[in-house]
Protein backbone atom coordinates (compact mmCIF):
# COMPACT_ATOMS: atom_id res chain seq x y z
CA UNK A 1 0.00 0.00 0.00
CA UNK A 2 1.32 3.66 -1.12
CA UNK A 3 1.20 6.20 1.50
CA UNK A 4 0.57 9.73 0.30
CA UNK A 5 2.34 12.24 1.88
CA UNK A 6 -0.08 14.74 3.10
CA UNK A 7 0.94 18.29 2.02
CA UNK A 8 -0.87 21.38 1.25
CA UNK A 9 -0.69 22.14 -1.90
CA UNK A 10 0.15 26.33 -1.21
CA UNK A 11 2.83 28.09 -2.08
CA UNK A 12 5.87 27.78 1.05
CA UNK A 13 7.74 31.27 0.19
CA UNK A 14 7.69 34.54 1.47
CA UNK A 15 6.75 37.44 -0.74
CA UNK A 16 9.73 39.45 -1.89
CA UNK A 17 8.49 42.31 -3.87
CA UNK A 18 7.53 44.64 -1.09
CA UNK A 19 11.02 44.34 0.31
CA UNK A 20 13.10 46.95 -1.65
CA UNK A 21 10.03 49.22 -0.70
CA UNK A 22 10.50 48.40 2.65
CA UNK A 23 14.04 49.00 3.01
CA UNK A 24 13.54 51.89 0.78
CA UNK A 25 11.07 53.55 3.79
CA UNK A 26 13.68 52.21 6.72
CA UNK A 27 16.50 54.07 4.14
CA UNK A 28 14.34 57.56 4.04
CA UNK A 29 13.51 57.30 7.57
CA UNK A 30 17.60 57.22 8.30
CA UNK A 31 18.17 59.74 5.33
CA UNK A 32 16.40 62.24 7.19
CA UNK A 33 17.01 62.26 10.82
CA UNK A 34 20.88 61.60 10.10
CA UNK A 35 23.01 65.07 11.23
CA UNK A 36 26.19 64.09 10.47
CA UNK A 37 28.80 64.98 12.56
CA UNK A 38 30.49 68.19 12.03
CA UNK A 39 33.22 68.83 14.29
CA UNK A 40 36.00 66.86 16.24
CA UNK A 41 36.32 67.27 19.30
CA UNK A 42 39.65 68.21 20.61
CA UNK A 43 39.12 68.34 24.11
CA UNK A 44 38.80 65.51 26.96
CA UNK A 45 35.78 65.91 29.19
CA UNK A 46 33.36 64.48 31.04
CA UNK A 47 29.76 66.06 31.50
CA UNK A 48 27.73 66.82 34.57
CA UNK A 49 24.51 64.76 35.57
CA UNK A 50 21.24 66.19 36.74
CA UNK A 51 17.87 65.33 37.24
CA UNK A 52 16.06 68.49 35.80
CA UNK A 53 17.12 68.25 32.25
CA UNK A 54 15.36 69.15 29.10
CA UNK A 55 15.70 68.48 25.70
CA UNK A 56 16.78 71.06 22.86
CA UNK A 57 14.09 70.96 20.41
CA UNK A 58 16.17 72.46 17.15
CA UNK A 59 19.31 70.83 16.58
CA UNK A 60 20.55 73.38 13.96
CA UNK A 61 20.21 76.42 16.60
CA UNK A 62 22.92 74.87 18.50
CA UNK A 63 26.59 76.01 18.33
CA UNK A 64 28.70 74.24 20.79
CA UNK A 65 31.63 75.49 23.43
CA UNK A 66 33.98 72.49 24.93
CA UNK A 67 35.66 73.01 27.78
CA UNK A 68 37.66 70.57 28.63
CA UNK A 69 39.94 69.00 31.83
CA UNK A 70 42.84 70.80 30.73
CA UNK A 71 40.66 73.95 30.59
CA UNK A 72 41.29 74.29 26.90
CA UNK A 73 38.49 75.92 24.67
CA UNK A 74 37.18 74.65 21.57
CA UNK A 75 34.74 76.28 19.24
CA UNK A 76 34.00 74.85 16.03
CA UNK A 77 36.85 72.95 15.13
CA UNK A 78 39.68 74.54 16.92
CA UNK A 79 41.11 75.84 20.24
CA UNK A 80 40.17 78.97 20.96
CA UNK A 81 41.86 81.77 23.30
CA UNK A 82 38.92 83.16 25.61
CA UNK A 83 39.47 87.28 24.02
CA UNK A 84 38.54 85.48 20.59
CA UNK A 85 35.05 83.88 22.26
CA UNK A 86 33.31 87.12 21.63
CA UNK A 87 34.19 87.84 17.82
CA UNK A 88 33.21 84.08 17.20
CA UNK A 89 30.38 84.02 18.77
CA UNK A 90 29.12 87.44 17.42
CA UNK A 91 29.45 86.15 14.20
CA UNK A 92 27.80 82.75 15.06
CA UNK A 93 24.86 85.32 16.19
CA UNK A 94 24.72 86.74 12.82
CA UNK A 95 24.60 83.94 11.17
CA UNK A 96 21.60 82.67 13.52
CA UNK A 97 19.62 85.43 15.22
CA UNK A 98 18.00 82.75 17.71
CA UNK A 99 21.52 80.91 18.72
CA UNK A 100 21.50 77.87 21.61
CA UNK A 101 24.76 78.28 22.87
CA UNK A 102 25.42 74.34 24.09
CA UNK A 103 28.16 74.41 27.10
CA UNK A 104 29.59 71.44 27.30
CA UNK A 105 31.73 71.77 30.30
CA UNK A 106 33.90 69.34 31.84
CA UNK A 107 33.01 68.29 35.28
CA UNK A 108 35.74 69.54 37.61
CA UNK A 109 36.02 73.11 35.43
CA UNK A 110 36.50 76.03 37.84
CA UNK A 111 33.33 78.38 38.06
CA UNK A 112 35.89 81.31 37.08
CA UNK A 113 36.86 79.90 33.69
CA UNK A 114 32.76 79.31 32.94
CA UNK A 115 31.84 82.73 34.41
CA UNK A 116 34.48 84.30 32.51
CA UNK A 117 32.88 82.39 28.87
CA UNK A 118 30.01 83.65 30.18
CA UNK A 119 30.56 86.87 30.06
CA UNK A 120 32.18 86.94 27.24
CA UNK A 121 28.64 85.62 25.77
CA UNK A 122 26.91 88.51 27.13
CA UNK A 123 28.87 90.29 25.02
CA UNK A 124 28.53 88.90 22.13
CA UNK A 125 24.59 88.78 22.56
CA UNK A 126 24.02 85.23 22.74
CA UNK A 127 22.00 84.73 25.46
CA UNK A 128 20.64 81.67 25.38
CA UNK A 129 22.81 79.24 26.36
CA UNK A 130 22.27 75.26 27.85
CA UNK A 131 24.48 73.78 30.38
CA UNK A 132 25.41 70.49 28.77
CA UNK A 133 24.31 67.42 31.23
CA UNK A 134 23.39 63.48 30.77
CA UNK A 135 20.51 62.24 32.72
CA UNK A 136 21.33 61.16 36.08
CA UNK A 137 19.20 57.95 37.48
CA UNK B 1 9.15 37.62 -46.73
CA UNK B 2 8.80 39.87 -43.99
CA UNK B 3 10.15 38.25 -41.27
CA UNK B 4 8.36 39.26 -37.85
CA UNK B 5 11.18 40.62 -35.79
CA UNK B 6 10.84 39.85 -31.85
CA UNK B 7 10.74 42.94 -29.51
CA UNK B 8 13.57 42.78 -27.29
CA UNK B 9 11.79 43.37 -23.77
CA UNK B 10 12.93 46.98 -22.51
CA UNK B 11 12.75 46.34 -18.80
CA UNK B 12 15.25 47.52 -16.18
CA UNK B 13 16.91 44.41 -13.80
CA UNK B 14 15.99 45.93 -10.56
CA UNK B 15 16.60 42.44 -8.46
CA UNK B 16 19.32 44.24 -7.52
CA UNK B 17 17.49 47.31 -6.65
CA UNK B 18 16.89 45.80 -2.79
CA UNK B 19 20.70 45.20 -2.15
CA UNK B 20 21.95 48.57 -3.21
CA UNK B 21 18.67 50.41 -1.28
CA UNK B 22 20.05 48.28 2.23
CA UNK B 23 23.91 49.15 1.17
CA UNK B 24 22.35 53.09 1.73
CA UNK B 25 20.42 51.61 4.58
CA UNK B 26 23.58 50.48 6.31
CA UNK B 27 25.59 53.56 5.85
CA UNK B 28 22.86 55.78 7.14
CA UNK B 29 22.14 53.48 9.89
CA UNK B 30 26.01 53.25 10.94
CA UNK B 31 26.60 57.28 10.77
CA UNK B 32 23.00 58.59 12.23
CA UNK B 33 23.98 59.46 15.59
CA UNK B 34 20.82 59.55 18.09
CA UNK B 35 22.26 61.46 20.93
CA UNK B 36 20.02 63.94 21.93
CA UNK B 37 21.55 67.72 23.30
CA UNK B 38 20.19 67.67 27.00
CA UNK B 39 20.99 69.63 29.59
CA UNK B 40 19.71 72.85 31.86
CA UNK B 41 18.68 75.96 29.78
CA UNK B 42 19.32 79.36 31.02
CA UNK B 43 18.39 83.16 29.34
CA UNK B 44 21.74 85.36 30.60
CA UNK B 45 20.66 88.72 31.01
CA UNK B 46 22.53 91.55 28.87
CA UNK B 47 25.81 93.22 29.15
CA UNK B 48 25.49 96.50 30.60
CA UNK B 49 28.21 98.80 31.10
CA UNK B 50 26.95 100.20 34.20
CA UNK B 51 25.10 98.36 36.61
CA UNK B 52 22.53 99.63 38.13
CA UNK B 53 21.07 97.61 41.87
CA UNK B 54 17.75 96.82 42.10
CA UNK B 55 17.09 96.89 45.75
CA UNK B 56 14.66 93.55 45.66
CA UNK B 57 12.82 93.12 49.45
CA UNK B 58 14.13 90.16 51.30
CA UNK B 59 11.09 87.87 51.08
CA UNK B 60 11.39 87.83 47.35
CA UNK B 61 14.49 86.53 47.21
CA UNK B 62 16.25 83.08 47.63
CA UNK B 63 20.28 83.96 47.83
CA UNK B 64 22.05 80.63 47.26
CA UNK B 65 25.49 81.26 47.55
CA UNK B 66 28.09 78.27 46.84
CA UNK B 67 31.73 78.47 48.11
CA UNK B 68 34.61 76.45 47.09
CA UNK B 69 34.25 73.77 49.35
CA UNK B 70 31.09 73.09 47.78
CA UNK B 71 29.16 74.54 50.45
CA UNK B 72 25.56 76.07 50.47
CA UNK B 73 24.50 79.12 52.13
CA UNK B 74 20.96 79.57 51.78
CA UNK B 75 19.57 83.31 53.17
CA UNK B 76 22.42 83.30 56.30
CA UNK B 77 21.72 79.51 56.52
CA UNK B 78 24.15 76.80 55.73
CA UNK B 79 22.19 74.01 54.00
CA UNK B 80 23.16 71.03 52.59
CA UNK B 81 23.46 70.97 48.45
CA UNK B 82 21.04 68.56 48.20
CA UNK B 83 18.35 69.93 50.32
CA UNK B 84 18.05 73.34 48.52
CA UNK B 85 15.10 71.89 46.67
CA UNK B 86 13.02 71.02 49.90
CA UNK B 87 13.64 74.40 51.54
CA UNK B 88 12.92 76.28 48.18
CA UNK B 89 9.95 74.62 47.03
CA UNK B 90 7.56 76.04 49.87
CA UNK B 91 9.02 79.22 48.79
CA UNK B 92 7.96 79.17 45.41
CA UNK B 93 4.18 77.54 46.45
CA UNK B 94 3.73 80.65 48.90
CA UNK B 95 3.68 83.13 45.88
CA UNK B 96 1.85 81.31 43.30
CA UNK B 97 -1.27 83.76 43.37
CA UNK B 98 1.39 86.81 43.83
CA UNK B 99 1.08 89.43 41.49
CA UNK B 100 4.36 88.22 38.74
CA UNK B 101 6.44 91.24 40.11
CA UNK B 102 6.45 90.11 44.08
CA UNK B 103 6.99 86.67 42.58
CA UNK B 104 10.37 84.59 44.21
CA UNK B 105 14.08 85.54 42.72
CA UNK B 106 16.17 82.50 42.97
CA UNK B 107 19.88 84.11 42.94
CA UNK B 108 22.87 81.85 42.55
CA UNK B 109 26.29 83.17 43.39
CA UNK B 110 29.84 81.17 43.31
CA UNK B 111 33.30 81.67 44.29
CA UNK B 112 35.66 81.95 41.22
CA UNK B 113 37.63 78.39 42.62
CA UNK B 114 33.58 76.86 43.33
CA UNK B 115 33.67 73.33 41.37
CA UNK B 116 31.52 73.89 38.00
CA UNK B 117 29.84 70.31 39.04
CA UNK B 118 28.48 71.67 42.32
CA UNK B 119 26.92 74.59 40.53
CA UNK B 120 24.76 72.27 38.07
CA UNK B 121 23.98 70.38 41.16
CA UNK B 122 22.53 73.50 42.66
CA UNK B 123 21.16 74.61 39.42
CA UNK B 124 19.57 71.39 39.09
CA UNK B 125 17.91 71.54 42.30
CA UNK B 126 16.38 74.98 41.88
CA UNK B 127 15.10 73.18 38.46
CA UNK B 128 13.66 70.41 40.44
CA UNK B 129 11.99 72.59 42.90
CA UNK B 130 9.87 74.42 39.99
CA UNK B 131 9.25 71.67 37.80
CA UNK B 132 7.60 69.67 40.89
CA UNK B 133 5.87 72.81 42.02
CA UNK B 134 4.47 73.27 38.55
CA UNK B 135 3.49 69.46 38.25
CA UNK B 136 1.61 70.00 41.61
CA UNK B 137 -0.03 72.72 40.22
CA UNK B 138 -1.37 71.55 37.07
CA UNK B 139 -2.51 67.99 38.90
CA UNK B 140 -4.65 70.28 41.27
CA UNK B 141 -6.12 72.78 38.66
CA UNK B 142 -6.33 70.78 35.36
CA UNK B 143 -6.29 67.05 36.71
CA UNK B 144 -2.72 66.21 34.47
CA UNK B 145 0.65 66.74 34.79
CA UNK B 146 2.72 69.30 33.03
CA UNK B 147 3.84 68.06 29.80
CA UNK B 148 0.34 66.46 29.14
CA UNK B 149 -1.07 70.17 28.92
CA UNK B 150 -2.38 71.90 25.97
CA UNK B 151 -0.34 75.01 24.86
CA UNK B 152 -2.99 77.46 26.47
CA UNK B 153 -3.02 75.86 29.96
CA UNK B 154 0.54 75.12 29.83
CA UNK B 155 1.34 79.14 29.47
CA UNK B 156 -1.21 79.94 32.62
CA UNK B 157 0.97 77.35 34.52
CA UNK B 158 4.13 79.21 33.11
CA UNK B 159 2.72 82.58 34.38
CA UNK B 160 1.67 81.52 37.61
CA UNK B 161 5.12 79.77 38.39
CA UNK B 162 7.89 81.21 36.15
CA UNK B 163 11.29 80.41 36.90
CA UNK B 164 13.46 83.30 37.51
CA UNK B 165 16.92 82.59 38.36
CA UNK B 166 19.63 85.48 38.77
CA UNK B 167 23.00 84.49 37.98
CA UNK B 168 24.79 87.09 40.22
CA UNK B 169 28.52 87.83 38.70
CA UNK B 170 31.48 86.55 41.29
CA UNK B 171 33.27 89.25 43.14
CA UNK B 172 36.38 89.65 40.68
CA UNK B 173 33.88 89.95 37.28
CA UNK B 174 32.67 93.58 39.14
CA UNK B 175 35.51 95.35 39.83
Amino acid sequence: MKFNKRRANTKQEIPTASMPDIVFMLLLFFMVTTTLRKVDVLVNYKLPEAKAIEKIENKRLISYIWVGQSKRIQINDSIVKLDDIQKIMYAQRQALPNVIVSLRVDKGTDMGLVTDIQQELRKAYCLRINYSATIKI
Amino acid sequence: MIKKRKIAEAAIPTSSMADIAFLLLLFFLVATVIDVDTGIGLTLPEYVQDVSTVKVPKDRMAAILINENGDVLLDGKQVPLFQIKDKIKPRIISKIDLPSNKKLIVSVKTDRKTNYNTYVQALDQIKQAYFETRDEYANQNYGRPMNKLPEEEKKVVQDKIPIIISLAEPESVKK
